[in-house]
C-alpha cells in the first residue's frame, strides 16, 4: 500500500502567506483579471470581511504591486497543535498568483522558484537515497524529513509530560484510597469479628471484601469516566475559545478510558484487601475488643 | 493536654492511617507546587535570559519575531542614528541565516552575522573571538560546542561554508573561514549547531553587500529606563519596531507558551480541589469513626469549641506535615519534569518550564493552607454539633 511521505525542500509551504502579505478592502476591481481567493475564518472574522468582496494583496507591507483579488469563500484552517497560539490569519491562492506576486522585478529567476515541494515517495523507506539524490543533482537544496525521531517530536514531548503528571496523581490518589480503606475497615472491625465468630473464615469474609472492592471500583472508575467525559466538553469549548482553534485538546478515547478502568480496579481492590487484610489476620476476639 | 497535643495524639493513634494521609497530601501538594512553579516558570527563564545577554532593547523590522519577518534596510545608517540617541549605549545589528559546513562531514548551522563590538551576544569559552583575529588569510568565525564536537573542530581549524542566505535562488560559492574560537550562545537550543561571523563576512557568504539585519541588539545607557530608550528609538524611527525586554516577556506571555500557563492553572484548580475533597473525606470518616469519643470528652467538659479548636488542629498537622514534604518531593519532581520538556525542540538550553520563585512558595503555602482549613470546616462542624446525650446512648451505651 502506498503511504504518503512527505520531505520538505525548503522551510516553509506556499500557504500560510498572510504573515507576508498586507491586504486592505477594496471597492472596485483594480484590473480585469481579479482572480479567486479563500480567506481564512479568523481573517473573515477579523477584518469584516465577508464572501465575494473584493481585496487588493500585496507581498510588500507598503502595500506597493498590490493585485485585487475577490473572496470567493472561508475555510477553518487545518488545526496544527504546533501553531495554535497563532491567530490564522491566512489565504489560500493559486501557486502561480503568489509566485507572480512575490516574484522580485530584478530577477527573473524568481518568477519560476517556490520556496518549498512537498514530496511523497513510493517508498519512505528509501528516503535517505532519495536525500543523496537531491543533493547530487540539485547541490544547495536542503531535504528534511517531515518524520521526525519521537525524541523532538513535540507532541511526544508533551505525552509523557501528561503521563508524569498522570503517575504522580495516581501515587496520591493511592496514598488517600489506603487511607480510607484502612479507616473503612477499622470502622468495620466489630462486624468482622461477628461474621468470624458465626463461623465464616477468613477467606469466606476476605471474599467478600474482595467483591465489595471490586463493585467500588468499578463504580468509582465509571463515575471517573463519566466526569472526563463532562470535563472533556468544558475543557475542549474553554481552550478553543481561548485560542478561536478548532483543534480538539482533550479527548477521552475507548483506549484511554479502558487504561483507566485497567488502573483504577484493580488499585481499588488491592487496597481495599489490603486494609482489610491488616485487620483479618488478628484473632477473633481482638477483632470484638474483647 | 493543650489542643497541639491533643491533636497530634489523635493523628498519630494510627501511624498507618496517618502516614497514607500526609504522604497523599505531599503527593498532592507537590504537583501543586510544580504547577505553580510552571505558570510562571518560562516566563522568568525567559526574563533572565533575556537580561542575561547585556542588552535590553530589540529592535525588528516588524512585530514579527526575527527571521520569520522582513529585515532593515539600511542596517548601518539606521545603527548609527540609533546610537547616537542620548539614552543609547550600544547598538549591534545582526543577520541570522542558514549556512553548511561543507566537506567529508557536513553540518547544517544557523550562520549570525554581526557587527563586532565590546558587547557580543555570545560568550567564547576556548579560543578567541572575532576581532581577536588579525591578519589570517581567512575570515574568522566563532562556532557552538555542538559543532566543534561534531566536527571534531578547534580553534585555529578552517571550515568551507556555504551559505544559504540568498533569496535570488541560486546556488552561492563558499567560502573558507578559521575558528578562532568556540563560544556559547544564550538562546541556542540543546542541539543547535551554530556559527558567527562578522557581518562583512556574512555578506560575502551571502555573496552581496546588503547592509540589512534581522534584529539589533541595543543596550540602553546606564541609569536610563529601557522603556524611555525604546520611545526615542520610537520617535527616531516610527517605522521600527523596538521592544524592552519587559514588553518582549509580555509579548511571550501572549503567545509563546500560554499553552503552559493554562495547563498550570487548570491542573492547580484540579489538584486543590482534589486535595480539598481527600482531606475533607479523610477528616469526616475520623469524626464519623470517633462520635462515641467526642461525646465522651464533651460529658466530660470539653466545650464545642474545645473539640473544633482540637479537630482544625489536627487538619493543620495532617496538611502542614504533608505540605512541608511536597516542597523538597516537589522541586524534585520539577526537576524531572522540566527535563522531560525540554526535550521539545527549537528551545533555548537554558530556558526552564519550571523556576523556584519566592512568590509560588507564597502562593503554595496560601492555597493548601485554605484548602486545609476549609477541608476541615465540615467535619468541625459535625462534631461541634453532635448531641451528646443521644450520641453517648447510641455509640456507647447501645
Amino acid at each position: 500500500m502506498r503511504r504518503p511521505f512527505a520531505l520538505l525542500l525548503t522551510a516553509f509551504i506556499a500557504l500560510g502567506t498572510a504573515a507576508l502579505a498586507s491586504f486592505q478592502p477594496t471597492a472596485e476591481p483594480t484590473s480585469s483579471d481579479v482572480t479567486d481567493i479563500l480567506v481564512s475564518r479568523q481573517l473573515l472574522e477579523s477584518q469584516d470581511l465577508a464572501v465575494g468582496d473584493l481585496i487588493d494583496l500585496a507581498a510588500d507591507p507598503t502595500g506597493a504591486r498590490a493585485r485585487a483579488f475577490r473572496i470567493v469563500g472561508s475555510y477553518e484552517p487545518l488545526p496544527d497543535p504546533a501553531r495554535f497560539t497563532q491567530q490564522r490569519l491566512e489565504v489560500r491562492l493559486h501557486l502561480q498568483d503568489m509566485v507572480d506576486m512575490l516574484a522580485d522585478p530584478a530577477d527573473p529567476q524568481s518568477g519560476e522558484s517556490v520556496s518549498a515541494i512537498n514530496v511523497a515517495l513510493h517508498d519512505p523507506e528509501r528516503e535517505r537515497e532519495f536525500r543523496r539524490s537531491v543533493f547530487g543533482q540539485v547541490p544547495g537544496l536542503s531535504v528534511w524529513s517531515t518524520q521526525r525521531g519521537d525524541s523532538a517530536n513535540p507532541f511526544v514531548v508533551l505525552e509523557q509530560f501528561h503521563l508524569a503528571i498522570a503517575i504522580v496523581t495516581i501515587l496520591a490518589s493511592t496514598a488517600f484510597l489506603l487511607a480510607l480503606m484502612v479507616m473503612r475497615s477499622e470502622e468495620r472491625r466489630e462486624t468482622a469479628g461477628i461474621l468470624r465468630l458465626i463461623g465464616l473464615g477468613k477467606r469466606r469474609v476476605l471474599t467478600q471484601v474482595l467483591i465489595e472492592g471490586v463493585i467500588i471500583a468499578t463504580v468509582g472508575a465509571a463515575f471517573g469516566i463519566a466526569l472526563a467525559l463532562v470535563a472533556q466538553s468544558g475543557f475542549n469549548q474553554f481552550f478553543q475559545w481561548r485560542y478561536d482553534t478548532a483543534l480538539v485538546f482533550v479527548r477521552v478515547s475507548p483506549k484511554v478510558a479502558a487504561q483507566c478502568v485497567a488502573l483504577a480496579v484493580p488499585l481499588g481492590v488491592i487496597a481495599s484487601v489490603v486494609a482489610s487484610w491488616t485487620l483479618l489476620r488478628r484473632e477473633v476476639l481482638a477483632l470484638l475488643r474483647r | 493536654m493543650n489542643s497541639f497535643y491533643f491533636a497530634w495524639r489523635s493523628l498519630f493513634r494510627q501511624p498507618v492511617r496517618a502516614a497514607l494521609a500526609i504522604a497523599g497530601v505531599a503527593a498532592i501538594g507537590a504537583l501543586l507546587f510544580d504547577m505553580l512553579l510552571l505558570s510562571q516558570g518560562m516566563l522568568i527563564s525567559f526574563r533572565d535570559l533575556l537580561d542575561d545577554v547585556g542588552f535590553d532593547i530589540r529592535i525588528m523590522a516588524t512585530a514579527s519575531t526575527p527571521i520569520s519577518g522582513p529585515r532593515m534596510a539600511d542596517a548601518a545608517a539606521t545603527a548609527a542614528a540609533v546610537e547616537a540617541l542620548p539614552e543609547i549605549d550600544a547598538v549591534v545589528p545582526m543577520r541570522i541565516g542558514q549556512a553548511r559546513i561543507v566537506g567529508p562531514d557536513s553540518v547544517n548551522l544557523t550562520l549570525i552575522g554581526s557587527v563586532t563590538s565590546s558587547r557580543d551576544a555570545w560568550t567564547v569559552v576556548e579560543g578567541v573571538d572575532l576581532d581577536a583575529i588579525v591578519g589570517s588569510d581567512h575570515p574568522p568565525l566563532v562556532i557552538n560546542r555542538n559543532v566543534a564536537e561534531e566536527l571534531a573542530l578547534v580553534p585555529g581549524a578552517t571550515v568551507t561554508v556555504r551559505s544559504e542566505c540568498s533569496e535570488r535562488y541560486s546556488v552561492l560559492p563558499t567560502v573558507d573561514f578559521v575558528v578562532s574560537g568556540i563560544a556559547e550562545f544564550p538562546f541556542d537550543p540543546v542541539d543547535q549547531m551554530t556559527a558567527a561571523v562578522a557581518m562583512p563576512d556574512f555578506d560575502r557568504a551571502c555573496g552581496s553587500v546588503m547592509d540589512e539585519a534581522d534584529v539589533f541588539l541595543v543596550a540602553s545607557r546606564a541609569g536610563e529606563y529601557p522603556e524611555m530608550a525604546v520611545k526615542a528609538i520610537t520617535r527616531l524611527r516610527p517605522d521600527l519596531h523596538a521592544y524592552s525586554n519587559a514588553q518582549l516577556v509580555d509579548r511571550f506571555q501572549q503567545v509563546g507558551f500560554s499553552y503552559f500557563r493554562q495547563i498550570s492553572t487548570v491542573l492547580a484548580t484540579i489538584t486543590l480541589f482534589f486535595a480539598f475533597l481527600l482531606i475533607s473525606a479523610l477528616l469526616t470518616v475520623s469524626v464519623n469513626q470517633r462520635f462515641a469519643e467526642i461525646a465522651a470528652l464533651r460529658a466530660l467538659g470539653f466545650s464545642r469549641r474545645r473539640i473544633a479548636t482540637d479537630l482544625l488542629w489536627e487538619s493543620i498537622l495532617m496538611v502542614g506535615t504533608g505540605g512541608l514534604l511536597a516542597l523538597p518531593l516537589g522541586l524534585a519532581l520539577a526537576t524531572w519534569l522540566d527535563r522531560i520538556l525540554k526535550a521539545m525542540p527549537g528551545l533555548p538550553g537554558d530556558l526552564h518550564f519550571f523556576v523556584l520563585h519566592p512568590a509560588a512558595v507564597a502562593t503554595y503555602v496560601a492555597l493548601l493552607s485554605t484548602a486545609g482549613v476549609l477541608a476541615a470546616a465540615y467535619p468541625v462542624f459535625l462534631a461541634s454539633r453532635l448531641p451528646m446525650a443521644s450520641t453517648l446512648r447510641n455509640e456507647v451505651v447501645g
